[in-house]
């Protein structure tokens, strides 16, 4: 008999969500510290990413895994909070302006969150005056913008700007189809990834480096 | 050679006098409307403000005159009503967000938020949630996902699904019997998009052309729905394809004579790295309603049958021959395992490649016209001979494309061409 941490970790592998709900009560049910719980949902993000990476498993694979893992979140959050466990780092997400583009986003954001950081999605076409605004009202430590058009990636090095200009102490990293690290290291971003898996490493090389 | 007899020669793998082209024969191998502007001011043609035939991509119609000056081979018969449900009809002036004149159907009604968004009704539909939305600084709508408020995931029906197909009303048949009758002799290649043929095309699963939508209306929903529910997904397109395969033979029996090539599907299955769905998902969910729809085609019909998918789709292009398509479009060849030259070595001679002339990621929006000019030649080295090959960029020409960009392209085709 799997233990209630291992049947968690394998229904956020095979993107079971009732199952991950039931395994997340009966670990809480049996008393599992919940960080050791946060640990076992973290594993099973990370393992749908490192497939994710190797074509293993694709976009549909990838969006019921992380619909499981929050459903099992939504159960362990208010067990974190009482506990005083909190992520250590906030990363602000969205599509630039003019684009609606947002799978590829919301992968990164998933992943993010299961690596456990503090997501906040501010959405798709979002203004940079909006982002600024919400870096400084979240003390975000990382943005991530993606940007899917050709037409909007001079959105992206708008954006860029503008968090530069207002002299923020934030680290901004940069995907998306068209987006390269030439293009990234351009216009004065601190990162580019190429896949969701690659945002989780660069992420957290960033927060180390900061 | 007349361009029906060229396009329909290249598509069987025959090398033609020269390559034909396309651009605006359907709503993935168009022309954004600010472009086909600038092209009309380009070729001195009549100043006339540009209509919008496909509202969403807002992608502008090439008219007979600019079908000439580029030298076009494919003449589309539109579908009679537009991603957002109305029919293109009495055009009336619209001023896009971007300051440009065109010219939209009577029944395009929008309305600008205060933050200078645009959004766009269903079927004209004032008193309908808005299905579509254009950013401020954007050059095209989105479809908006309205969900249903009684949705239930553990509880799907296919009928709240199928709501958008059905079949071919009398009215459809008078458009299609009068658009039939104004393209019999016309000399260009025929393309229409069949209806209802698109088995989960995520650009169209939120519905924008309903005014309430139910079931399954959201894009990562909807993804989700065929990794869980496959079966459902399964039944769905089945019911899907029956329809269609009626509808099929009534618009054979009105036009099936005029018709050269039938846009089957757009459904996106590749991403810039890496595919949507894994191949044997593809293989069980998707390929035998495409069979059904290619073999009918096939026996009933001399139509030639084309597949739309972005992306890096190389692991699933035999799938696509297997399915029975004939043509394939985009040929992302921007996109991870695209390269030109072994997609042709490779499949080269079982399928035609319609797309994949010019990289629109990179080369046409932001290369010299030096550079468009040597990709393109270099493009159609590769992929002209044995026939099998129909020029079009990457997808639709977007905006911001400088114009001496695509005239360079259209030029670099012409160069080819020459002395043939
Ligand atoms: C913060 O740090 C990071 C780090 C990594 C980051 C990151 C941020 N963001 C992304 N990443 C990275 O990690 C992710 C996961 O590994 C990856 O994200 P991706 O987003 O790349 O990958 C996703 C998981 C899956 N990939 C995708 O979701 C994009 C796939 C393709 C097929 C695509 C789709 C699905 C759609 N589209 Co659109 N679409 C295409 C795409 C083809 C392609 N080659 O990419 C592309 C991007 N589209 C394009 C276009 C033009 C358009 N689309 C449009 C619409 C749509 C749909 C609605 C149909 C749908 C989007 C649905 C949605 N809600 O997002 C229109 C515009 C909409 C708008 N206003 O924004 C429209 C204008 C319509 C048209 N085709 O003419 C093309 C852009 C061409 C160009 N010149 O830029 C395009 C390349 C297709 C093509 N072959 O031409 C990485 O890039």
């Amino acid at each position: 008999m799997n233990t209630p941490l291992e049947q968690l970790t394998s229904a956020i592998k095979a993107g079971k969500r009732k199952d991950a709900k039931s395994a997340t009560q009966a670990a809480l049910d049996a008393a599992i510290p919940p960080a050791q719980i946060l640990a076992a949902l973290g594993e099973g993000m990370a393992d749908v990413g490192r497939r994710f990476k190797a074509n293993e498993v694709f976009v549909p694979e990838v969006l019921v895994a992380a619909r499981a893992m929050q459903n099992s979140m939504d159960l362990l959050e208010p067990v974190l909070i009482e506990a005083g466990i909190q992520p250590a780092h906030t990363f602000l997400i969205c599509t630039v302006e003019g684009d609606l583009h947002d799978i590829g986003k919301n992968l990164v954001a998933m992943m993010i969150k299961g690596a456990n950081f503090k997501v906040v999605d501010l959405g798709t076409n979002v203004a940079p005056d909006v982002l600024i605004e919400a870096v400084e009202a979240h003390r975000a430590d990382i943005i991530g913008l993606s940007a899917l058009l050709t037409t909007t990636m001079p959105a992206m090095r708008e954006a860029v700007a503008r968090i530069r200009e207002r002299g923020l102490k934030v680290k901004i990293m940069v995907g998306g189809a068209p987006i390269t690290e030439g293009f990234a290291h351009e216009i004065g971003a601190d990162g580019y990834a190429p896949d969701a898996g690659s945002a989780v490493e660069l992420a957290l090389r960033l927060v180390e480096a900061a | 050679m007349k361009s029906k007899e060229r396009v329909r020669a290249v598509i069987d793998h025959r090398e033609t006098d020269r390559l034909p082209i396309d651009f605006g024969s359907s709503f993935i191998t168009g022309i954004h409307c600010s472009v086909v502007e600038g092209l009309r001011r380009h070729f001195g043609l009549e100043p006339r403000p540009v209509r919008v035939c496909e509202p969403y991509q807002m992608l502008g119609e090439v008219e007979p005159d600019l079908l000439d000056a580029l030298g076009l081979d494919v003449q589309p018969i539109f579908p009679q009503r537009t991603i957002f449900g109305f029919p293109n009809e009495n055009w009336k002036p619209w001023t896009t967000p971007w300051g440009q004149h065109v010219v939209v159907s009577e029944h395009f009604h929008t309305y600008t938020s205060v933050e200078g968004d645009t959004y766009i009704h269903p079927k004209g539909d004032r008193s309908a949630p808005p299905s579509g939305h254009m950013p401020k600084t954007g050059y095209f709508f989105d479809t908006i996902e309205r969900m249903d408020a009684d949705f239930d995931e553990d509880d799907l029906k296919v009928a709240d699904n199928l709501e958008e197909f059905g079949l071919m009303s009398d009215g459809e048949a008078a458009y299609w019997r009068s658009q039939a009758e104004l393209y019999r002799d016309c000399d260009r290649a025929i393309s229409v998009h069949l209806n209802g043929t698109c088995l989960g095309d995520i650009a169209l699963v939120p519905a924008p052309f309903l005014t309430h939508p139910k079931g399954v209306r959201g894009v990562a929903q909807w993804y989700m729905t065929v990794a869980s529910e496959p079966e459902f997904v399964m039944e769905l397109f089945d019911r899907q394809t029956e329809i269609a395969l009626e509808n099929m033979a009534r618009l054979h029996a009105i036009a099936g004579d005029v018709i050269d090539v039938v846009v089957v599907c757009g459904t996106d299955f590749g991403t810039q790295a890496s595919l949507f769905c894994g191949v044997p998902s593809v293989r069980e969910i998707w390929l035998p309603r495409y069979k059904r729809i290619n073999d009918w085609i096939h026996r009933n019909t001399a139509w030639r049958t084309f597949k739309h998918s972005c992306g890096a789709i190389e692991p699933l292009i035999e799938a696509f021959i297997d399915s029975g398509f004939d043509i394939l479009n985009p040929v992302q060849c921007s996109a991870a395992g695209m390269d030109p030259k072994e997609l042709k070595a490779k499949y080269g001679d079982r399928i035609t490649f319609w797309g994949g002339g010019v990289n629109t990621q990179e080369t046409l929006p932001f290369g010299t016209p030096g550079q468009v000019r040597a990709e393109v030649l270099e493009r159609c080295e590769i992929f002209a001979p044995g026939g099998g090959f129909v020029f079009n960029a990457i997808h639709n020409v977007q905006a911001l494309t400088p114009i001496e960009n695509v005239v360079a392209m259209i030029e670099a085709v012409d160069e080819f061409n020459g002395g043939r």
